[in-house]
């Protein structure tokens, strides 16, 4: 009977049957021998309604009411059984007592039971044929992150998790099981309660100056949401879970249930979290050699391939004088409370985040209502109504941005004296090009962003009949994010324009419909459960943006001081509509196997109209082995499971058609773009496989959840560049085809579990695995020119090749691979523009280890994130050693002999000429010039990251119950990414070179330009009142 | 109660379905950029790119005809090579993508629209941009250009381009010939910054690329030189006929490609040979037009660079009396367009074809007509026409038309006079030409009196001089290379392969 009200959240569903339980019955008949009353209490404290009480070998019960509280007339010897569903039964004997307080342990093995599936559905776990993770909130929550993005890392087998940079307010990626398009977003979608939320970041190609997304980041926008909010998140990995929610399931879904309010006695909590943060490893620079050329002193040159310092200079260490210590507070306050028909939940979070840098700050509010109304027996409402509030104070990143200023400023000068007396730029050099000041950069340039978001849905779920459940939703979420950058007059990247201010307002919509029917129907041993349902999306994003240059004063930061006839604007409106119908069946014979199917047929705007409508379906096998074996205490569960799933992927907007670009050029006028629209687009489709188990030993203390799977994508859409005879530059096309593989594994243990010590274990490991089958065109190498930031390194693709290979123009080479050396120079020979495959960012492995242990009211966790293999791109490096600022080859002033033989006609005979030819790097500039920059990809980085460390204490009830206004309180300490070992030369081999909104396979692993994540220590208090 | 409410979800959602699906669909077009435009505003652009390819790849270009030379010695193109890159590869771009299609979608408008003056202009662009594109590079994308769906292109030879060229040019004709009330002056004016809306002018730029298509294969036995003559009489007549391409000069976007703003030519400086035929050192006196395209030295020396030679005086100082100065007019680049001259101005009209240039082909076709006393005329009105548009006062024209300089006896006249005087004719602003005539005449010394060859050839050539330039690198080469292969240009002399138009 109590599986039709299934299909609420865990905490709705307890309280709901509790309230169930209150309304229809197990009245008590008393009889007096003695009247027993107390309370019921959960873990943290809080009391329980609708707990049953059963006094055992009778029919005679009652329940807790909304306190929690029970009065029961029992005889004086009666043993009492609490049960409550998600928690463990309880037996009390009541031994003459009158008053009786019980504290109900959660059974996490039943709260494991289900699981939050596509559309926001509960689904049994047992069934389901395809596996997920679900990470409760507290975990996030407790994790400390900014950007609650970041502390899924390493929690979850098949994710890659990362966030670009060590700024405040930098975007995040999520990446599962790989890459399944070539040129798309590979983000999984974002779900809050049924509800899709937009977690794009900002493309700096709608800005008038269109940039590559590679100099200023900007928050991937699901991060707005408050992770106090969070009461849980499930990662659906890929199409096999998430085939019913359509286009773009393909990259997987994050379904996340908000927090609601409970019903019970009214809350007010309180907590708040003070970090202060460091940076880390940031790359070394030589402080040995001077400016010049040559060996030669040359004070117009920022390179140092002078001569060494005398032991008379004062050096400076300028990294020091740089950073500053950061500092964040957050504040978070909830209000919540219900009775058995309304529920309310309002909770409120503010922060102040300054970074690491100058100038680098985050302020975000955000406030959150969650209500809901129980308007008849079988009719409920749901609401929820967000507003968010962030501002971001960043500074510029990459070739022109602080950190490469910082690293490459010389040691004999005092960074700090960035300004001249008259308060003018202070320069290093007399060229007007010369690099910034990076106190400079952040002092005067001017790098913000603000978005105001409101967010808010409406559920109506109605049971009209014990077997159905319909639900109905509407969706929005609305954002409008406006930036300003501005380039000083004297900056570096100012003076070319004498000033230029940029500013942006982009209008962001995201409305989803969805309405889901769900029918249970059991006979015999036969269970069939049928899911109908439709979703409708509408998507539109404006962008205006405008540009003004030539300040009339240096150093007053607004379009009105630029000259007028440089303004320049822009305008981009993307729309996007898209109608889903579905359909889920689900038989078991004997909860012993499911079989579930599922088929969805979508029809978007993006593709022409004869081509709008397509349909996939997904297929899911779960066995139930253990139920075969006998009972016993080594295997307790096990469960096998197979499932297959095909998705289709629309295009992106208005690719049909070739669109006219606005020219600048004398008169005016329009003329096609680049790319070259394509009336015959296709979907794109992914098709995935997966098998796996999961098993449960000794009792649950050993877990073990395995899974293998095989996905390939094709008719892959993207825009290669092709010959020009199309009339285009770059073409979109249906063309390609990328397979990704991998094995995940989640092993829990608990080995000690006793009354006051818990210490459990979990592992998550991750192997993945690609290929690019077939290039756009058959091409021989496709290229995502994001990735290509320094030097002539980028994410290339070759055929048969993985997709995170890195190609680069590396040495030419004999038929034996002895590097070519020109006989005139001693220098080496590169290989034309000809890239080739020389390295592959993706790790042999991943994995995490995350250890909690809890002593009475002490808890004490830490997470370890692993990584084996997988090459890295240090451009920082590459960048250091081409302008003298390398810690590498500090013994200059010895000759050096470049390995390999000489071009000279006879290179490829069986005795090609041996390099003999010295240089001494001190005299010859060019020799630092004269490496292939695939020699700094730098080759199987591993790395074992502190990710996060966490203490907290809770005062006992024996302290907290004396005060009347304190329910509970705690404190913690939490420390983040405290430390790394690696055998990575630079800073920090996880960071992105470019931000989030980089399509394709991103560009993690490229080193460039980009800080460190800095390590911080958060401490805490949390109050219940 | 429950009914009620499931009936409701059910009516409604299947009504919704049903009724608005396609048109809640129909939201993929960009609203904020147009899919289609009108004949007038396409027109801009194109004339715009037009100027702008030819412009690009006359910096190379112009090292192999030296109308001018790096500063930096040791040009791979003062070499006659051919480097991989995208440069001197505009046009191939300016032809497919720029203009390219931007030309079908102005003919259907104004076809829709029955502006057959519109539509004539549209052939007439892309009749003139095969012609030039053609010369350039030789074989090309043809029969399947812009053809739908199709990727992968095959080369057509040289021969079937110069077809298309008399026959889209024929269909111009025809079209800037035809009258309806849609297609008037006032109506093409609205697009036409060349010609402000006059067909006529139109007509007689067609037949200046009818010329030009005639001209070029002067090496052939199916060369009509009669035909040449009837051509370039029914095309630009006088200066004020020039097709020249404004330019607002504003910023980059709107400047002429050779003004200091866009800073394209800061690194050149004139050829040894445009100052020996200008300085009197080739021609018997000093010409008028020196000062005007030229400048002195501090010392008042006019002074020019050697192929492959570099500048000397590079790294003098600004000071120095000997140093080049810029083709601007100044030592270093200037700030503002008010420091530079002739044609190296921000807002300066580019000459996509002049009334001079006309002349000379005349008076080639008619020397090879044996039509001596044409031949005259024409060579005679080509300077003239010239020196009027460089801006040379009339007194010093006259001064130097009636000098050793100018022949005067119509039997005299030669090949060689003719193309040296258009040579200098076509300097800075008909390289493309220019580079058209030298590979007929096969660089012959014999013609262009006084030029020297470049004493190093690029490794690549084989001892051969450039023919041609390859197709576009990251068009071609990278994304098209195995139909490359079909025509041999992946060879690395491919660059030396002579042009079928000059080919006997």
């Amino acid at each position: 009977m109590l599986k039709y009200y299934l299909t609420s959240t865990p905490v709705l569903l307890r309280k709901m049957l509790g309230v169930f339980l209150l309304i229809t019955g197990f009245w008590a008949t008393t009889f007096a021998q003695q009247r027993v009353s107390g309370k019921v209490l959960d873990a943290d404290g809080t009391a329980l309604p609708g707990v049953s009480i059963l006094v055992q070998g009778t029919e005679k019960g009652t329940v807790t009411g909304i306190e929690g509280a029970f009065s029961l007339d029992v005889p004086a010897d009666a043993v009492l059984e609490f049960n409550f569903l998600g928690y463990l039964k309880q037996i009390v004997v009541v031994k003459n007592r009158t008053s009786i307080n019980v504290t109900m342990e959660a059974d996490s093995k039943v709260l494991d039971e289900f699981v939050v599936t596509a559309m926001g559905l509960k689904t049994k776990k047992d069934a389901l044929g395809y596996s997920t993770t679900t990470v409760s909130g507290k975990e996030i929550v407790e994790s400390q992150r900014d950007n609650w993005f970041n502390s899924l890392a390493a929690r979850i087998p098949g994710a890659s998790v990362g966030n670009t940079s060590g700024m405040a307010g930098s975007s995040s990626l999520i990446n599962l099981r790989g890459t399944s398009s070539l040129f798309g977003s590979n983000q999984p979608l974002i779900v809050v309660d049924g509800v899709l939320v937009d977690n794009s970041t900002f493309n700096q190609g709608a800005l008038v100056s269109d940039r590559p997304n590679r100099d200023n980041d900007y928050t991937n926008r699901a991060a707005d949401i408050n992770a106090n909010d969070i009461e849980s998140l499930t990662v659906l990995k890929g199409p096999e879970a998430a085939a019913i929610y359509g286009a773009n399931a393909g990259n997987g879904a994050i379904v996340i249930t908000t927090k609601k309010g409970q019903i019970g006695r009214g809350k007010v909590s309180y907590d708040n979290a003070f970090r202060v943060e460091q940076v880390y490893r940031i790359p070394e620079t030589q402080s040995v050699f001077g400016q010049g050329n040559n060996g030669i002193t040359d004070l117009n040159t920022r390179r140092t391939f002078g001569p060494a310092y005398g032991s008379e200079v004062k050096l400076y260490n300028n990294s020091d004088n740089f950073f500053r210590q950061g500092f964040s507070q957050r504040h978070n306050m909830v209000f919540e409370g219900g009775s058995k028909d309304v529920t309310y939940r309002w909770s409120n979070s503010f922060q102040d985040y300054k970074g690491v840098i100058p100038g680098n700050s985050l302020q975000n509010f955000s406030s959150r209502l969650v209500g809901s109304v129980q308007l008849s027996p079988k009719v409920r409402t749901e609401t929820n109504f967000a507003y968010i509030n962030s501002v971001n104070d960043k500074v510029f990143r990459g070739a022109n941005g602080v950190l490469l200023n910082l690293l490459s400023w010389p040691a004999n000068d005092d960074i700090r004296q960035y300004e001249t007396a008259a308060g003018t730029r202070r320069r290093l050099l007399s060229v007007a090009n010369e690099l910034d000041n990076p106190l400079f950069n952040a002092d005067r340039n001017f790098n913000q962003d603000q978005t105001n978001r409101f967010q808010g849905s409406i559920n109506l779920i109605l049971d009209p009949v014990k077997w159905l459940n319909m639900r109905a939703t509407l969706g929005t979420d609305r954002y409008t994010q406006s930036g300003v950058t501005v380039e000083h007059p004297e900056s570096n990247a100012g003076l070319a324009s004498n000033g230029q201010i940029e500013s942006y307002i982009a209008i962001n919509r995201l409305d989803n419909a969805n309405f889901t029917a769900r029918a249970n129907k059991k006979v015999g041993k036969l269970g069939a459960s049928l899911l109908i349902g439709t979703q409708i999306v509408s998507s539109r994003n404006d962008v205006t943006s405008q540009r003004g240059q030539k300040f009339f004063d240096p150093d007053f930061y607004n379009i009105n001081n630029t000259d007028p006839t440089t303004h320049r604007a822009k305008s981009q409106i993307t729309r996007k509509h898209l109608i889903g119908v579905f359909a889920q069946a689900e038989i078991n014979y004997d909860e012993l196997v499911y079989l579930t199917a599922t088929g969805r047929n979508d029809w978007t705007s993006t593709l022409p109209p004869e081509n709008r409508s397509y349909f996939f379906p997904s297929m899911g096998l779960s066995f139930l082995a253990s139920k075969l074996i006998p009972e016993n205490n080594v295997l307790t569960y096990l469960k096998l499971r197979a499932s297959y799933a095909e998705v289709a992927k629309d295009a992106p907007p208005h690719r049909i058609g070739s669109i006219l670009e606005p020219r600048l050029t004398t008169g005016g006028g329009y003329s096609y773009g680049f790319f070259g629209g394509n009336p015959n687009l296709r979907p794109e489709y992914v098709v995935a496989r997966e098998v796996g188990f999961e098993a449960r030993f000794f009792k649950d203390r050993v877990t073990l959840d395995f899974a293998h799977f095989f996905r390939t994508s094709y008719n892959q859409i993207s825009p290669p560049r092709t010959s020009y005879g199309t009339g285009f530059v770059l073409s979109y096309i249906n063309s390609g085809t990328l397979s990704n593989w991998g094995y995940e594994a989640s092993l829990g243990i608990t080995p000690v579990k006793t009354q006051n010590l818990t210490w459990s274990v979990n592992f998550n490991f991750t192997r993945l695995d690609s290929r690019a089958d077939r290039l756009p065109l058959d091409l021989p190498e496709y290229y995502v020119s994001d990735s290509w930031l320094f030097g002539n390194v980028r994410n290339s693709l070759f055929k048969g090749g993985p997709l995170t290979t890195f190609g680069a123009v590396d040495y030419l080479r004999n038929t034996k691979g002895d590097i070519l050396i020109n006989p005139g120079t001693g220098l080496p020979e590169l290989n034309g523009a000809n890239f080739t495959a020389v390295g592959d960012r993706n790790p042999d492995f991943a994995l995490g280890i995350y250890n909690t242990f809890t002593y009475k009211d002490f808890s004490f966790s830490f997470l370890f994130d692993i990584r084996r293999g997988g090459d890295v791109f240090n451009g920082n490096a590459a960048f250091l050693y081409s302008s003298g600022y390398s810690n590498r080859l500090l013994d200059r002033t010895q000759p050096y002999v470049f390995k390999g033989v000489m071009r000279d006609g006879r290179e490829n005979s069986d005795n090609p000429t041996p390099n003999t030819l010295a240089i001494v790097p001190q005299y010859q500039t060019g020799f630092f010039g004269a490496l292939s920059d695939a020699d700094f990809i730098e080759k199987d980085i591993n790395w074992v990251r502190m990710r996060e460390l966490s203490l907290s204490y809770r005062f006992p009830a024996s302290i907290v119950g004396s005060s009347k206004f304190v329910r509970s309180a705690s404190v913690f300490v939490t420390g983040n990414d405290l430390f790394i070992i690696t055998n990575y030369t630079g800073a920090d081999p996880a960071v992105n070179g470019n931000s989030a909104a980089s399509p394709g396979a991103g560009s993690v692993g490229f080193d460039y330009g980009t800080l460190a994540n800095p390590r911080g220590v958060t401490l805490g208090v949390r109050l219940g009142l | 109660m429950q009914h009620t409410f499931r009936r409701i979800f059910f009516i409604g959602l299947l009504a919704f379905l049903a009724s608005s699906c396609d048109e809640f669909l129909d939201v993929n077009t960009d609203i904020s950029k147009p899919q289609s435009a009108s004949a007038p505003v396409l027109l801009p652009p194109m004339l715009s790119d037009m100027a702008r390819g030819e412009q690009f790849d006359s910096r190379f270009v112009g090292q192999f005809v030296q109308y001018w030379h790096n500063v930096t010695a040791g040009s791979s193109y003062e070499a006659h090579g051919s480097p991989s890159s995208d440069a001197n590869a505009e046009k191939w771009r300016s032809h497919y993508y720029a203009i390219g299609l931007n030309v079908d979608l102005m003919i259907a408008d104004a076809e829709a629209k029955e502006q057959w003056n519109y539509a004539g202009v549209a052939r007439a662009i892309r009749a003139w941009s095969w012609q030039t594109s053609t010369d350039h590079h030789g074989d090309m994308i043809f029969k399947q250009a812009w053809e739908p769906g199709r990727f992968i292109f095959d080369f057509d030879s040289q021969d079937l381009i110069y077809e298309e060229v008399k026959r889209l040019s024929t269909e111009a004709l025809e079209l800037l010939n035809r009258q309806s009330s849609a297609s008037t002056p006032a109506i093409l004016a609205r697009g036409d910054l060349v010609y402000a809306g006059d067909a006529a002018k139109w007509t007689k730029f067609t037949y200046g690329v009818l010329a030009r298509n005639a001209n070029h294969i002067s090496n052939k036995s199916t060369y009509d030189p009669r035909k040449v003559i009837e051509y370039v009489d029914k095309a630009l007549a006088s200066n004020s006929d020039n097709f020249l391409v404004p330019h607002a000069g504003n910023n980059t976007d709107d400047s002429n490609f050779y003004g200091p703003l866009r800073n394209n030519m800061t690194v050149y400086r004139p050829s040894t040979y445009i100052v020996n035929l200008l300085d009197s050192v080739l021609l018997p006196a000093r010409d008028p037009r020196l000062p005007i395209m030229l400048t002195p030295s501090l010392d008042g020396k006019y002074r020019g660079i050697n192929p492959g030679a570099g500048d000397p005086t590079n790294s003098a100082a600004t000071t120095s009396p000997t140093k080049l100065p810029t083709l601007f007019g100044t030592v270093t680049r200037p700030t503002t367009d008010k420091g530079s001259k002739f044609i190296f101005r921000d807002n300066a009209a580019y000459p996509i074809m002049t009334y001079a240039e006309m002349q000379f082909i005349k008076a080639e076709a008619a020397i090879r007509a044996k039509d001596q006393a044409t031949a005259l005329t024409a060579y005679t009105n080509g300077i003239r026409a010239h020196m009027d548009f460089v801006g040379v006062a009339a007194a010093a024209r006259d001064k130097y038309l009636a000098s050793p300089a100018v022949v005067k006896d119509a039997a005299a006249l030669t090949i060689s006079d003719v193309m040296i005087q258009k040579y200098i004719a076509l300097w800075g602003i008909g390289s493309a030409e220019t580079w058209v005539d030298m590979r007929r005449y096969a660089y012959n010394k014999d013609i262009y009196k006084g030029f020297t060859l470049p004493t190093v050839l690029s490794s690549d050539n084989g001892g051969k001089l450039v023919q041609r330039a390859r197709p576009r690198f990251n068009s071609e080469y990278v994304w098209n290379a195995e139909s490359l292969k079909k025509i041999g240009a992946d060879q690395p002399d491919y660059h030396t392969k002579e042009m079928w138009f000059a080919l006997p």
